[in-house]
């Protein structure tokens, strides 16, 4: 990062006296991605990315610009333009709470840096992947493996003394086949889906090097995945009733991040997003008393755990990483915050405050959001279902704009029938809303099951941001859902 | 900002055989307000520089924030080399069919949209009136969440073969949505030209939507839905994203796949992806710089047309439509519609209300999502503003609620369409000018 901490003292040197506070974030961010599909020799693409966001505040109101030119012109304009923006607006009502001075270093842990393995080991490795995947039969239409590996190095130095340099790297892969037999299309993913039709960044994702993406097993699970989204094809579709459900760790990690993660947004609670994705039921005064789950699910938000997608050492304002308890026995209980929305709240920054790149202003987003493990099993939750469905990987879903009634959609579902998994199902859905579904939870998988998902592809705020995302989860049982197409 | 030729001329000698720039220099100034105060302004500058290189049937691709010469180098350097550690693919020959339409495409002249002054010459205290108009033109009682974007965009498509297309797109809009007494309603207006937006109408049309009605019970089973265009919009742009791309329609992942010639919607509907239309938000080519076709799609619910690429050209008669996506674009890399515009009707808003009798109003349709693409299978909900009518007079206010359905049922159920377009987008969408459209009661199910 040499030079970066200089050009960010340069910009904070130009600010005007006006200026109550200001800070900057230098970014470059690189991004390799490498993809292997069935009839093709394989695409590789390199992206990098480096610019400034300037941060400042006037009069109690926000104003901010990002730019791509670093040379003294670009600098003065965009001082210029965060400057203009804030007196522009009038008076404001932002108060930041405690000053952050932190001055720091840090480096996210890896075993093999990612970046210095050979592409040639990339491409063997997704090509293994599709070979595998492709005995599955002539039914298989499509294939796509895939690994993306993420650097961001950071500078972020604000006008109360802090100067933090942290540096940031990811890594993950997976696989996607599609089947078809004329009449119908199925998908399987692995190790987790997708919910569009993204290329590349697709399966588990996590803080760490090289070593994440050969424990993800792509080769040794291809020739399973590809034969499920085969099997989809000829499948019974899900029966619509109300009936048990059990789903899997990674379904249940996507649906903690509707129901838990995007409403216990402190921003969100107070009104930023209604024009956007809406509002939540997680109002303030529902905070302490609302009935979100049985008494045996507690959810938090941890930014402080080894190797989850959602970890750093500080967010990007400054804060240090931190674990915020959002459900309690049952009961919601906090939210994610960021130093504005904390001081709207009456508290102090949660340390989720977090930007997009360089040319993003930091808004409230989830680090990893958990779930606390429970004293079952999958399989004892299985044994103990008379009649009910287990279901796995995520394929698409919806949620009302409070956060409150939503439909999943997986890839794969199998009949439960007197304690035993049965017959495959295909286009399983389920439906309910909120404090109903995690009201009628009665079941989570203990320690043992407990694993970090690593999601990146959270969006959120206007202009969109996507932001990397863990959830720590266990399979649950949930009674009396509503399922089918 | 402006891109130099002189530069990416430069930066193709660089990169070598077989490079494709595709650029981007995007400028977006963005007011967001909630609870009817300003809570944050943006001021964005960024140089995309997206490049592809095709070597040999091998394809490499990579992106900076620059045209310097030294960074291109670079960049240039790395994709050599990972070209060389790609795997030979099949190599075209010389008379392919995508190779003559390549020629044949750069041949025709590049679409001159103008740019309008009103945003290339913005000021924040333009958007902070509009903000204060919007406010300020509501009941003191209701709280005011949304945001005000202007956009300004350079594109410069450019390629080893001496294709170079340039253009810069306005783009002004704005979000408001009311709320108050526990409805809320919401306004989105969208032009190329900012002076053309009617910013003082939104209050009335904002108060009138939040009209104090009582709310009704919640209504179950099958009627009659009249989708306003917001709602239309949501319906229209992700049956055209599902449906009607050219790579879909050939490896049978659309419900129409094999239906060219048939009727797949009502013969109410005829639809065309026009990126040249000023009625929506034009633009003049796409990422591979083929010149956006007018391209006829359903004509009186007949399947005529379909959107492509260069590689999937031979579906549209050997010529590109103009609608290949970006390298990395998050919504995936088959051809898709860009620019829908569905021809108005002959009803006016009244005579669909009257037409509609007993059944739902609904404004907005929000989070659509497609469950099964084959089936055309969606879920989502309604928003702001969902209204009961009895006989033809809106009667209530209607709880949201959750509608699954086959978008092809609902295409094909259409029985009344509005004569007033508006214009709108989505995120996977440039514009979508879309009427309200009147459904027969069947397939959207109150559950």
């Amino acid at each position: 990062m040499t030079g970066y901490r200089e050009l960010a003292e340069v910009v904070l040197g130009l600010l005007p006296a006006d200026v109550q506070f200001g800070d900057i974030r230098v970014v470059r961010r690189t991004h390799e991605q490498v993809l292997v599909e069935l009839d093709g020799p394989g695409e590789v693409n390199y992206d990098d990315s480096l610019g400034l966001g300037l941060r400042v505040l006037i009069g109690g109101q926000w104003g901010f610009a990002a730019t791509h030119r670093l040379d003294p012109q670009g600098l003065d304009a965009v001082v210029g333009q965060a400057v203009g923006q804030a007196r522009a607006a009038g008076g404001g009502r932002v108060v930041l709470g405690e000053p952050v001075t932190t001055r720091d270093t840090w480096s996210s842990p890896m075993v093999v840096d990612p970046f210095t393995v050979p592409l040639s080991t990339k491409l063997d490795l997704l090509s293994a992947t599709v070979k595998e995947a492709s005995t599955a039969g002539p039914l298989v239409q499509q294939i796509e493996a895939s690994v993306d590996f993420y650097r961001d190095e950071k500078v972020f130095a604000n006008t109360e003394g802090a100067m933090i340099e942290q540096t940031l790297t990811e890594s993950g892969g997976g696989l996607m086949v599609n089947a078809g037999d004329g009449n119908d299309v199925q998908r399987r993913s692995f190790p987790q889906g997708v919910p569009r039709q993204i290329r590349g960044q697709r399966g588990d994702f996590a803080t760490a090097g090289f070593e994440h993406v050969l424990s993800l097993g792509l080769p040794e699970n291809a020739a399973r995945v590809a034969s499920e989204a085969v099997a989809l094809l000829s499948a019974p579709q899900c029966p619509d009733e109300v009936t048990t459900l059990v789903a899997g760790s990674n379904q249940l990690a996507m649906v903690l991040h509707e129901c838990a993660g995007h409403p216990m947004e402190a921003d969100r609670a107070l009104g930023t997003e209604a024009s956007l994705a809406g509002g939540t039921y997680a109002t303030p005064e529902r905070r302490g008393n609302f009935r979100w789950g049985t008494p045996i699910v507690s959810a938090y938000a941890d930014a402080t755990i080894p190797g989850g997608l959602g970890s750093f050492k500080y967010d990007d304002e400054g804060t240090p990483a931190q674990r915020t308890q959002l459900v309690k026995d049952g009961i919601f209980t906090g939210y994610m915050s960021s130093r504005e929305y904390a001081g709207a709240l009456g508290g102090q920054s949660t340390g989720q405050a977090r930007a997009d790149g360089w040319q993003r202003l930091p808004l409230v987003r989830m680090t990893n959001i958990c779930l606390e493990p429970g004293e079952s099993s999958l399989d004892e939750m299985i044994a103990g279902t008379k009649r009910g469905i287990l279901v796995d990987t995520n394929r698409g879903f919806s949620i009302d704009d409070q956060r409150m009634n939503f439909r999943f959609q997986t890839e794969i579902g199998w009949e439960i029938r007197d304690g035993k998994v049965g017959r495959m199902l295909k286009n399983c859905t389920y439906q309910s809303d909120t404090p109903t579904f995690w009201g009628s939870l009665d079941a989570l998988g203990g320690p043992d099951e407990w694993r970090v998902h690593g999601v990146p592809s959270c969006n959120k705020g206007e202009p969109l941001q996507v932001a990397h995302v863990g959830h720590g989860t266990v399979p649950g049982r949930f009674q009396k859902v509503q399922v089918g197409r | 900002m402006s891109i130099e030729q002189a530069d990416v001329q430069q930066a193709l000698e660089i990169l070598g055989d077989g490079a494709r720039l595709d650029i981007l220099g995007e400028h977006a100034d963005l007011l967001r307000y909630a609870e009817s105060a300003i809570t944050a302004q943006h001021s964005e500058r960024r140089l995309r520089v997206r490049v592809r290189v095709d070597r040999n049937g091998r394809s490499v691709a990579g992106s900076l924030e620059t045209l310097d010469p030294d960074a291109v180098r670079s960049l240039a350097d790395r994709l050599s080399a990972a070209i060389a550690d790609l795997p030979a693919g099949p190599t075209p020959p010389a008379t392919d069919h995508a190779d003559r339409t390549d020629r044949a495409d750069h041949s025709v002249p590049t679409p001159v949209i103008p740019a309008a002054a009103s945003v290339l010459e913005s000021d924040p205290a333009v958007r902070h009136r509009w903000f204060a108009t919007v406010r300020d033109g509501l009941d003191s009682s209701a709280k005011l969440g949304g945001a005000i974007r202007y956009d300004v965009l350079d594109r410069v498509v450019a390629d080893a073969t001496g294709l170079f297309r340039a253009e810069t797109l306005t783009k002004a809009s704005i979000q408001a949505i009311a709320k108050q007494d526990g409805r809320s309603a919401s306004v989105r207006l969208m032009h190329r030209d900012a002076d053309q937006l009617p910013i003082e109408e939104i209050p009335d049309r904002l108060r009138a939507a939040l009209r104090p009605l009582p709310t009704t019970e919640a209504r179950h089973g099958t009627c009659r839905v009249l989708l306003k265009p917001q709602a239309a919009n949501a319906l229209i742009a992700t049956y055209g994203y599902a449906v009607l791309g050219a790579n879909a329609y050939a490896t049978g992942r659309s419900v129409v796949s094999g239906r060219l010639g048939e009727q797949v919607a009502s013969e109410l509907v005829t639809l065309v992806d026009d990126g040249c239309d000023p009625d929506g938000l034009p633009s003049g080519f796409d990422a591979e710089g083929n010149v956006r076709r007018r391209t006829p799609l359903i004509d009186h619910g007949v399947l005529v047309g379909l959107v492509s690429d260069r590689r999937r050209a031979g579906l549209t008669g050997g010529v590109p439509t103009g609608h290949a996506v970006p390298d990395g674009w998050r919504f995936g890399g088959d051809p898709v519609p860009s620019h829908l515009l569905l021809d108005a009707g002959t009803s006016t808003d009244d005579e669909l209300l009257a037409e509609t009798g007993s059944g739902l109003v609904v404004n907005r349709l929000d989070y659509l999502r497609v469950l099964h693409p084959k089936e055309t299978l969606v879920t989502g909900t309604t928003r702001d503003a969902t209204y009961w009518a009895e006989d033809g007079e809106l009667v209530g206010w209607h709880p949201q609620l959750r509608f699954t359905f086959r978008m092809d049922e609902v295409m094909n159920a259409i029985i009344g369409i509005g004569s007033t377009r508006e214009r709108c987008d989505q995120t996977f969408m440039e514009s979508v000018v879309v009427p309200s459209l009147l459904i027969e009661a069947g397939p959207l199910i109150l559950p």
